[in-house]
């Protein structure tokens, strides 16, 4: 078998040249899912029959959610890919998907308050599922904050990936914190093994959006990743060919 | 034909009292998710920049030593 593909994989300049190619057509997407979802979602489905309109805000909630915790496990087996096959590139991901998933964790904990205040009368309780996606929000501020600890960054970058890891350990006590505690929170609206508790005309719109939120989760990663490749790579001959090709610079000598 | 739940344009601002939740979760939460797209893109950019003026700097130089050096052997 050929190991070639996963070579290339974790080749930065592969990486970068191939999203170059495919990131607008992506981006493009995602807006386009994303700005459908939120139409449909906000002014097309019908009320709550006890929630009134606030449960409007399950659109962006809900999806926002599932990110801070599907990317969590991204940067987590980024982190475990970088510290097992030394690769580069996956270290970078890891780096990158820290402040995506801290921003979208803190939406979803922000969200979440602004929803609580009409449905339960309070913006916050130290309810289990909450106060277990506030750790969520730590751990990814931590990872983020591990980065510029260490003079060395194979230190900084081990010391995160390690901390990725072991912070996995809380990502299915939020999953189920609903069900093992008792919480204000309400349980999973949208389950893998049962139908939605919901009607498909609030469903759909939010089925829209958690799509459109992969996507922008997508696009999200790939822009940081790339910054995040020419902060490290800047000294190598094809991010300096990149940013001045050679013809131009035997034109700036000649000028010169 | 897809209809708008709201009667008017006043009642999908309005929410019925809940307007104000959904609409300040809504600003908020998109804000933050610009910013994500925009921040990679302005420190690419300066990023580029910088590298930019490095490399055009150090070839400056490099063609003035070699000038010089020629300089040298002509004398």
């Amino acid at each position: 078998m050929s190991w070639q593909w996963f070579h290339r994989l974790g080749s930065p300049r592969w990486f970068y040249q191939t999203s170059t190619r495919w990131l607008p057509l992506l981006a493009l997407i995602a807006a386009a899912v994303l700005i459908s979802g939120l139409v449909w979602g906000l002014a097309i489905a019908p009320a709550d029959a006890k929630q009134g309109n606030s449960f409007r805000i399950i659109y962006i909630h809900v999806p926002a959610s599932f990110l801070a915790l599907a990317g969590y496990y991204i940067m987590a087996i980024a982190g475990a890919v970088g510290l097992i096959w030394k690769m580069k590139l996956s270290y970078m991901v890891m780096k990158s998907a820290a402040p995506i998933g801290a921003a979208l964790t803190f939406i979803a904990l922000v969200t979440g308050a602004i929803w609580g205040k009409p449905t339960w009368g309070t913006y916050w309780v130290w309810d289990a599922r909450i106060t277990s996606m506030l750790i969520l929000l730590f751990l990814y501020l931590g990872v983020m904050a591990l980065q510029y600890a260490y003079h060395s960054i194979d230190a900084a970058r081990k010391a995160g990936a390690i901390l990725a890891l072991v912070g996995t350990v809380n990502i299915p006590i939020i999953y189920k914190s609903v069900d093992w505690w008792y919480t204000l929170h309400q349980p999973a609206t949208i389950k893998f093994t049962s139908a939605p508790s919901m009607h498909i005309d609030m469903f759909l719109p939010l089925l829209v959006m958690i799509v459109g939120f992969y996507l922008f989760y997508a696009v999200a990663l790939i822009l940081h990743t790339r910054s995040e490749i020419l902060r490290r790579e800047r000294k190598t001959a094809w991010v300096r060919e990149l940013i001045v090709p050679k013809a131009d610079t035997s034109n700036a000598k000649e000028a010169a | 034909m897809i209809n708008m739940y709201f009667a008017s344009f006043q009642d999908l601002l309005t929410m019925d009292g809940h307007g104000i939740y959904v609409w300040s979760a809504v600003i908020i939460s998109l804000v933050i998710l610009v910013w994500l797209l925009v921040a990679p893109i302005l420190s690419r950019r300066a990023l580029l920049k910088e590298v930019a003026r490095d490399i055009l700097r150090e070839r400056a130089r490099q063609s003035s030593s070699k000038k010089s050096t020629n300089n040298q052997g002509a004398v």
